[in-house]
């Protein structure tokens, strides 16, 4: 009896992690663009490849392939030193030539050279967070022997059927020690239904919950939910054609009644947003307006004499997308604008779910705005006033309205032990181990 | 038009007018027909469709009753007591309660037409309902339900939950579509189509048909703008195609929706298609049966016509060997109908005729000769006078001394000398006639023959003692060579030349003329004398008519023996005062001319 005891509450290596989403990833190869950055693909992502540097759940960086780092040249030429010892998962040894090319390849921009064990890097212009943008996915450090992605995370693949099911085995030789866990199963494109039913069948122990569904799943199974980590926001698909036009986008943004879709459509399962990064990153997103201002809207509204009819954009196969949009229809026919929904990419303005890349504020401030095809926003420096400048900017060039910011929640058994919460959500496997006996 | 061919129009147009006649008031009945069946199959499609209709509507009812009475709706209606509602709560209570009852729409509706849950628009909560659930009938109507990006046709039932202080409605439905209109079994030939009055204007995308019916559906437009104008219910025929038989009967009928006003419209097509074969159909059989009846009518005519124009025929070709001069021709007709009387009255008439004409010939025969007997005393008792004088003379003057006896018997023998050689040259002109030859043809050039003529008479134009006569010549100088006797021609000309001469005892102008009309040739003998009367032409070719004192009258009666001969004829233009023009009209005798040209060439040869 206190063997048994015993065995429930220590970690043990053993067992397979079934994991179910809706999320589809359909490369396993960081540094492809059509990759869409998801919080899975940098999940699985981060099971299979390690980047030099790693963050923190405060944003700081810490050593992950790289021991350890400095800048010179004022923030343009930086030098990263290897860790030593560490192998790809077929065995060949991480080079700095190795990882060099590797760092080439996903920023064509760099220039990486190789030393003895380490690697530098040369920077057009002086960047204050490379540490930071080293730790995003698509700087993992892969190796491509003969048309092959290796990497050198804990888990190597051992079947993949894109956009459907990964299956992985832990390494024994992974640098970090050996995952408690033998494999892990993932399936791709499940329903929240399908997902459910698994779950409770036990046939899964992690699913993936909607930010509409946080609230009733926490009554009845063990949630783990990040920070509001991935923006909602409207995305026009050009700059503001005349004066006209700029406050027609300031009545649509004063229109929509964004508590309201958290409370209701989201279940509050998110926060209003009216920046682009949420307070738990910044610490002043309060300062961006979240309100309705109907009336406001309308005596704006007032003084344009004709407002076109635009199409409202949104992913079709989104349910959640879908009732946000038509929300948002509703709340500015209130206010006198014309919006008809439509499911195609060329529409006026889009209704964009993004991922947060970054713990780090201005990368993934950065990061937004290169996904959302808007200008690098402007650091005059590495302080907070820096990057709220920065963020205001974007916030009033008119290009994009943020809505709200989602959380990202799953449902965890209780079979599985020692499933660290992140902020951002991020998994850490290799921590976890599955209790013995049925999932 | 001969006889014959009336008589087959008459028959043809006969047979056509009655086989048209009865194809169309064959196709008139079978169009009544069709239209009284296509009007009784209307009905029961729409009785149908009715039935299916209030079907439907019971069912939505009670799965919206159900609704309203569920545990749900009961714990809404009493949350909604206790304070403003809960929106985040009941976002999808609706979506979920319309699974599971199966509904295409559900709707929880607050009393003031807030609405708190919607399944077919859910972000539509705390946005006001258009319809006004208070008013609305206890039964299933039809509603025009507002979605996202369109509108739809809905069968909707309105439920108060009867829980709670604060009213809540429940307004639930289905989609009007085609799963609602598989149901319908329309008989063979029909379709029952239905069209959703979302818009203004006919729009084919709002038109429920059925499936894999594929057709020109915007020619459904006017009847449904029709419809939508006026709210009744129109007939309209429908040409989808050059082919009738695609042709169909739409009947058109508005359905209401709670306030009256038309959201839906039903519309049955009928096929004409068994109508348009079985009108073709008549009408082949109408052609063949015409078509034989022409073909009938031709032989039946044919037979008639040969029954009845044959002796009318016969008669026609009697009457035209009489006008020849055939005074013997008979029509042998036996029947005993009209045309037998007709062809007996004929013979008979001709039979009349011929004695009449005998008669006449008779008549005229002894007028001749009265006329020949007054003219022969009258010629002979001019010269006998003389001679009775001269004898008589003769005889008192052997009285007398033998020198005066010898001078009258001198002048007596010479008196009778000179009257015997009158009676001599009576007799011979009497006896000429009597005796002229028959014509003997050869080419001759007339304007020579002419000019032959005048100069034989020259001397006597220009005689002294008289007043000139001019003599003009207008020859046609393309005359061809006919064929005629050149003597008796001559003398027929010299006639007429002498009669003219006599004609101008004051002189004047003697004129010939030759010229060519067709195929016959026309030479004109005019002078400018006193002419003659009306009497006098009448008469003036009768044998021993004559106008001078001492004419024997055959002069003119000769020259138109001659030219009679010849096969022309001879014409007289005169009055008095203005002269007088004679013209021979002769044919060319071309059959004539080529045997005297052969003759002559064998002669020559």
């Amino acid at each position: 009896m206190l063997a048994a005891a015993t065995a429930a509450t220590r970690p043990h290596y053993a067992g397979t992690l079934h994991v179910q989403m809706a999320s589809t990833v359909g490369s396993l190869d960081p540094a492809d663009d059509a990759q869409r950055d998801t919080l899975a693909a940098r999940n699985l992502f981060a099971l299979i490849f390690d980047t030099l540097v790693a963050l923190n759940d405060r944003g700081q960086p810490r050593p992950a392939l790289a021991i350890s780092w400095q800048a010179e040249s004022g923030n343009q030429r930086w030098q990263f030193v290897l860790r030593p010892g560490v192998t790809f998962s077929d065995g060949t040894a991480m080079t700095p030539e190795v990882v060099a090319a590797s760092l080439r390849r996903a920023n064509p921009g760099w220039k990486v050279t190789a030393r003895e064990t380490s690697v530098i890097i040369q920077l057009d212009l002086p960047s204050f967070d490379l540490p930071g943008e080293l730790a995003l996915p698509q700087n993992s450090i892969v190796a491509l022997p003969a048309g092959k992605v290796l990497g050198t995370g804990p888990f190597v693949v051992s079947q993949w059927d894109p956009g459907k099911k990964l299956v992985m085995a832990a390494r024994d030789d992974y640098w970090g020690a050996r995952p408690f866990l033998d494999s892990v199963e993932i399936e791709m494109g499940k329903n929240f239904r399908e997902q459910t039913i698994s779950y409770e069948l036990g046939q899964s122990q992690v699913i993936e919950i909607p930010a509409d569904q946080v609230h009733h799943a926490n009554e009845a199974r063990q949630v783990r939910a990040s920070e509001p980590i991935e923006l909602v926001a409207l995305l026009f698909a050009r700059e503001a054609q005349s004066p006209e036009e700029i406050k027609q986008r300031q009545i649509l943004a004063l229109s929509i009644d964004r508590d309201l879709l958290n409370r209701v459509v989201l279940q509050g399962g998110g926060e209003p947003a009216g920046g682009m990064l949420p307070d738990w990153l910044s610490g002043y997103a309060f300062l961006f307006p979240v309100k309705s201002d109907l009336t406001r809207a309308q005596q704006l509204r007032a003084q344009v004499p004709q407002a076109p009819l635009w199409n409202l954009g949104y992913d079709g196969s989104d349910p959640l997308e879908r009732v946000l949009a038509e929300r948002i229809v509703l709340n500015a026919s209130d206010a006198g604008l014309r919006l008809q929904l439509a499911i195609t990419n060329l529409a006026d303005v889009r209704l964009v779910r993004l991922r947060l890349a970054s713990l780090d504020a201005p990368v993934a401030l950065s990061e937004l705005g290169r996904s959302m095809g808007l200008p690098a926003p402007r650091f005059l420096g590495n302080s907070i006033d820096d990057l709220y400048h920065a963020e205001n900017a974007m916030v009033q060039s008119q290009r994009v309205i943020p809505l709200l910011h989602l959380r990202t929640a799953w449902a965890v058994s209780k079979s599985v032990r020692d499933w660290e919460d992140s902020r951002d959500g991020a998994w850490r496997l290799p921590d976890v181990w599955l209790a013995p006996g049925k999932p | 038009m001969r006889f014959r061919r009336k008589l087959l129009l008459v028959f043809a147009l006969t047979v056509f007018v009655c086989v048209a006649a009865v194809a169309w008031i064959t196709s008139a009945l079978a169009r009544r027909a069709f239209e009284k069946a296509d009007e009784q199959r209307t009905a029961a499609l729409v009785a149908q469709f009715r039935r299916e209709f209030d079907r439907r509507g019971e069912d939505v009812g009670r799965r919206v009753e159900a609704v309203a009475q569920g545990e749900a709706a009961t714990r809404m209606a009493l949350s909604l007591s206790h304070g403003p509602p809960d929106y985040a709560a009941y976002l999808d209570a609706a979506k979920i309660l319309a699974e599971s009852q199966q509904l295409d729409f559900l709707e929880f509706v607050e009393g003031d037409g807030t609405i708190l849950s919607s399944a077919q628009w859910p972000a539509r909560f705390g946005y006001k309902e258009s319809f006004p659930v208070t008013t609305a009938p206890g039964v299933s109507f039809l509603h025009q339900e507002p979605l996202p990006d369109s509108t739809a046709l809905s069968l909707i039932a309105v439920r108060r939950v009867a829980a709670g202080d604060s009213p809540l409605y429940v307004m639930g439905g289905r989609k009007l579509d085609k799963d609602f209109f598989a149901s319908l079994e329309p008989p063979a030939g029909m379709k029952a189509l239905f069209y959703q009055n979302l818009g203004p204007s006919f729009t084919p995308q709002f038109l429920i048909t059925p499936t894999g019916a594929a057709q020109h559906w915007e020619l459904l437009a006017p009847i449904v703008q029709q419809v939508q104008q006026r709210g009744n219910e129109t007939t309209s025929l429908i040409h989808w195609s050059s082919s009738a038989a695609d042709d169909e009967v739409i009947d058109a009928i508005p359905l209401a929706g709670a306030d009256r006003q038309v959201l839906g419209i039903l519309l049955v097509a009928n096929s004409r298609r068994a109508y348009v074969e079985l009108e073709q159909q008549i009408r082949s059989a109408a052609i063949a049966s015409a078509a034989a009846g022409v073909v009938l009518a031709i032989l039946l005519s044919g037979w008639i016509a040969s029954r009845v124009t044959r002796p009318v025929e016969q008669l026609a070709h009697a009457a035209r060997e009489i006008a020849a001069g055939h005074w013997n021709s008979k029509v042998n007709i036996t029947s005993t109908d009209e045309l037998g009387d007709l062809a007996r009255s004929f013979d008979g008439m001709t039979r009349e005729l011929l004695e009449q004409r005998e008669r006449l010939v008779q008549t005229e025969r002894v007028a001749a000769w009265r006329e020949l007997a007054r003219r022969l005393a009258h010629e002979l008792k001019n010269p006998l006078f003389p001679l009775q004088l001269t004898v008589e003379n003769l005889v008192r003057a052997r009285q007398g001394s033998p020198q005066q006896f010898d001078e009258i018997f001198r002048e007596g023998s010479s008196t009778l000398l000179a009257e015997i050689a009158n009676l001599k040259a009576i007799v011979s002109r009497f006896s000429e006639f009597s005796k002229m030859p028959q014509p003997r043809f050869q080419p001759v050039q007339l304007n020579e023959l002419v000019q032959d003529s005048v100069r034989l008479f020259q001397s006597q134009l220009s005689a002294p003692g008289r007043p000139p006569i001019a003599c003009r010549l207008e020859v046609d100088r393309g005359l061809q060579p006919i064929a005629v006797d050149p003597e008796l021609l001559h003398r027929a000309l010299s006639n007429l030349i002498l009669n003219a001469i006599e004609a101008m005892p004051k002189g004047g102008t003697l004129t010939l003329r030759t010229r060519h009309e067709g195929d016959r040739v026309v030479l004109e003998v005019s002078d400018t004398g006193s002419g003659l009367k009306p009497e006098e032409r009448e008469r003036l070719f009768s044998p021993y008519f004559t106008t001078k004192q001492h004419g024997t009258g055959l002069g003119l009666a000769i020259v138109q023996s001659v030219v009679s001969d010849h096969g022309g004829r001879i014409t007289v233009r005169s009055n008095a005062g203005e002269g007088t023009t004679f013209a021979i009209e002769l044919p060319r005798n071309g059959d004539q001319l080529q045997r005297a040209e052969a003759a002559q060439t064998t002669s020559g040869s």
